[in-house]
């Protein structure tokens, strides 16, 4: 339970506070992923940091199972982990079954407990065969694999996600997204912060999208495509790179946002235009000169959906 | 405080020592050629100058270790972005140093032990100890108070990264001002007040007493010198214990943790 949590940065050398966070209010209940979307220095790593007791928030409160994340840090880190994405936060001069060892130990976990969860654990993240390495033998995938393992020496009831997935190659992410819906399979309630969509799409049972410090959105996926339904968006493919139509349809009026992807053999535009205004005219006459391969209404997708909320946020 | 803990942050600070290699040049090497040039100097003198010089390798051996590596232990798990758990751990931070600083203080003791028999085979310095076993005691609670300084340093490394600063300033002239190389006596003026409330010299001065003949040391006998490091040392570990609950508070306001 997350009320009016705000976390301000006192400024060094005459420069200004930072409001990391300002004021967010969001509930999460046991059991589901609950997921913070939002842009780079949004603040959702200040959030979870307050969570997970490592902040003090600067006002607001935040209980983690029934207590204040403020007075009753102890109590709650019990009962907690925390993942953070990128390769740091391991020994690596330790073996990965000597990393969780010593982990465990931090928690006072029972010896045999330890021994047959740490056994369980490596099978979980499928690290068995190496769990004698050294973890600087490790590879990307195998790092952040033994970080989750890590984080479930103690049997968490809240497990919070920074990114888990950030800068693995598809494949591993694949396998890091399953092994985050086993877990909450298992009852664990976990609150992940992720910067790609489809993740949280795929994961999480409801999303908060914050902006600048401020929450601006939360629902589940459908809620919040629903929640922003005075946009819509036009699909182009062109052959053709379509940079200079992009500037164009910028600083077009009712365009709310543009992004475009090179994929392979073609180029994908997307359009957020306000539903009020009728731009497919516009984004043709822009378009003329460019091969187009296909142009028409689409559905908001949550990246969509993401953009103008944050972007409507910013402005 | 919590035994476990502190047992596997030791087992986990012997395993680093083991597999890492650069902890042998602060912990091994540098001691045994400060010993060497520090006799070389003094060839040509015997008695109780010899002494001095045997007894300050082996004290810097003993302090650089454990400052060194108590300092670093922190320095490295912000460099290996582990204090960030360790944070979100249920165990005090200072269990955890207190473990690291055993295993540290075990490889000072026996790096002083072999500084002192290697200067015996080496340079055939003839101190003979009356008492050795008197002088183990004394060395093993010097090395204790030096620990318990390194303790002091571990928790401004949880504050900031730039203690490092601070530990390498200070390491020198806290080894000079306790008097493990130079008597105390002909320091000056200013820095012999400094000298008194440094545990370290006291340890040192007790040593000195036990192993040369005429000394009569700083302080009040062997004992004497006994009870105030052991008194000083107990008041570092409650400083060392407030500077980290102190410390802790303030990086939790500050979110300065992760920086490494």
């Amino acid at each position: 339970m997350v009320e009016e949590l705000t976390k301000v940065f006192p400024g060094k050398r005459k420069r200004p506070d930072k409001r990391a966070v300002d004021g967010i209010s969001f509930h999460v209940k046991r059991g589901e992923i609950f997921g913070l979307l939002g842009p780079n220095g949004a603040g959702k790593t200040t959030t979870i940091r307050m969570l997970s007791t490592m902040l003090i928030p600067t006002s607001g409160s935040a209980m983690v199972l029934g207590q204040d994340v403020t007075k009753d840090e102890v109590r709650i880190r019990r009962r907690i982990n925390l993942v953070s994405g990128g390769e740091r936060g391991l020994y690596y001069r330790l073996t990965g079954r000597q990393n969780l060892r010593f982990f465990s130990e931090l928690y006072g976990i029972d010896p045999h407990i330890r021994d047959e969860r740490i056994d369980r654990l490596l099978e979980l993240v499928d690290l068995k065969e190496s769990a004698d390495l050294r973890v600087e033998d490790y590879s990307r995938g195998m790092k952040q694999r033994i970080h989750i393992a890590r984080a479930l020496v103690n049997d968490p009831e809240v497990l919070f996600l920074d990114e888990p997935t950030l800068g693995l190659d598809p494949e591993i992410a694949r396998d890091i997204r399953a092994l985050i819906r086993r877990m909450a399979d298992q009852g664990t309630t976990i609150l992940l912060t992720t910067h790609y969509m489809f993740e949280a799409e795929e994961l999480c049972d409801r999303i908060a999208i914050i902006s600048n410090g401020k929450l601006v959105a939360q629902g589940n996926a459908l809620e919040l495509k629903d929640s922003v339904n005075n946009a819509t968006v036009i699909h182009v493919e062109t052959r053709d790179d379509p940079f200079e139509a992009v500037d164009v349809l910028e600083d077009t009026e009712g365009v709310i946002h543009v992004n475009y992807d090179r994929v392979p053999g073609r180029f994908i535009t997307r359009i957020q235009v306000e539903q009020s205004s009728d731009l497919l005219g516009d984004v043709n006459e822009v378009m003329r000169g460019l091969r187009v391969l296909r142009i028409g209404y689409d559905e908001p997708t949550l990246e969509d959906t993401y953009i103008t909320l944050v972007s409507a946020n910013e402005h | 405080m919590n035994i476990r803990v502190t047992y596997a942050a030791f087992r986990q600070q012997m395993t680093h020592f083991l597999t890492d290699p650069q902890w042998i040049i602060p912990s091994l090497i540098a001691p045994f050629m400060f010993t060497i040039v520090t006799l070389m100097i003094f060839k040509d003198v015997d008695g109780p100058i010899v002494l001095q010089a045997v007894l300050g390798g082996g004290v810097l051996g003993m302090w650089g270790n454990t400052l060194y590596s108590s300092g670093w232990s922190i320095s490295y798990d912000r460099y290996n972005g582990t204090l960030e758990p360790l944070m979100v751990s249920p165990t005090n931070l200072m269990d955890v140093v207190t473990g690291r600083s055993i295993w540290n203080t075990l490889i000072g003791l026996s790096n002083a032990v072999l500084v002192f028999i290697f200067a015996e085979l080496m340079f055939q310095t003839g101190v003979g100890l009356s008492d050795p076993l008197q002088f183990f005691f004394i060395l093993v609670i010097t090395l204790a108070s030096l620990a318990s300084i390194g303790l002091i340093f571990s928790a401004f490394f949880v504050l900031t990264r730039a203690s490092s600063v601070l530990m390498s300033s200070l390491e020198f002239p806290i080894y000079v001002v306790s008097g493990a190389m130079f008597p105390i006596s002909i320091l000056p003026g200013w820095a012999i007040p400094i000298s008194y409330i440094l545990a370290p010299s006291w340890g040192v001065d007790a040593m000195k007493i036990a192993a040369i003949d005429g000394y009569t040391g700083i302080g009040p006998g062997i004992l004497g010198s006994l009870g105030i490091m052991i008194g000083l040392t107990v008041l570092y570990i409650i400083m060392a214990k407030w500077f980290f609950r102190k410390i802790e508070r303030n990086v939790r306001n500050h979110g300065t943790i992760g920086r490494f």
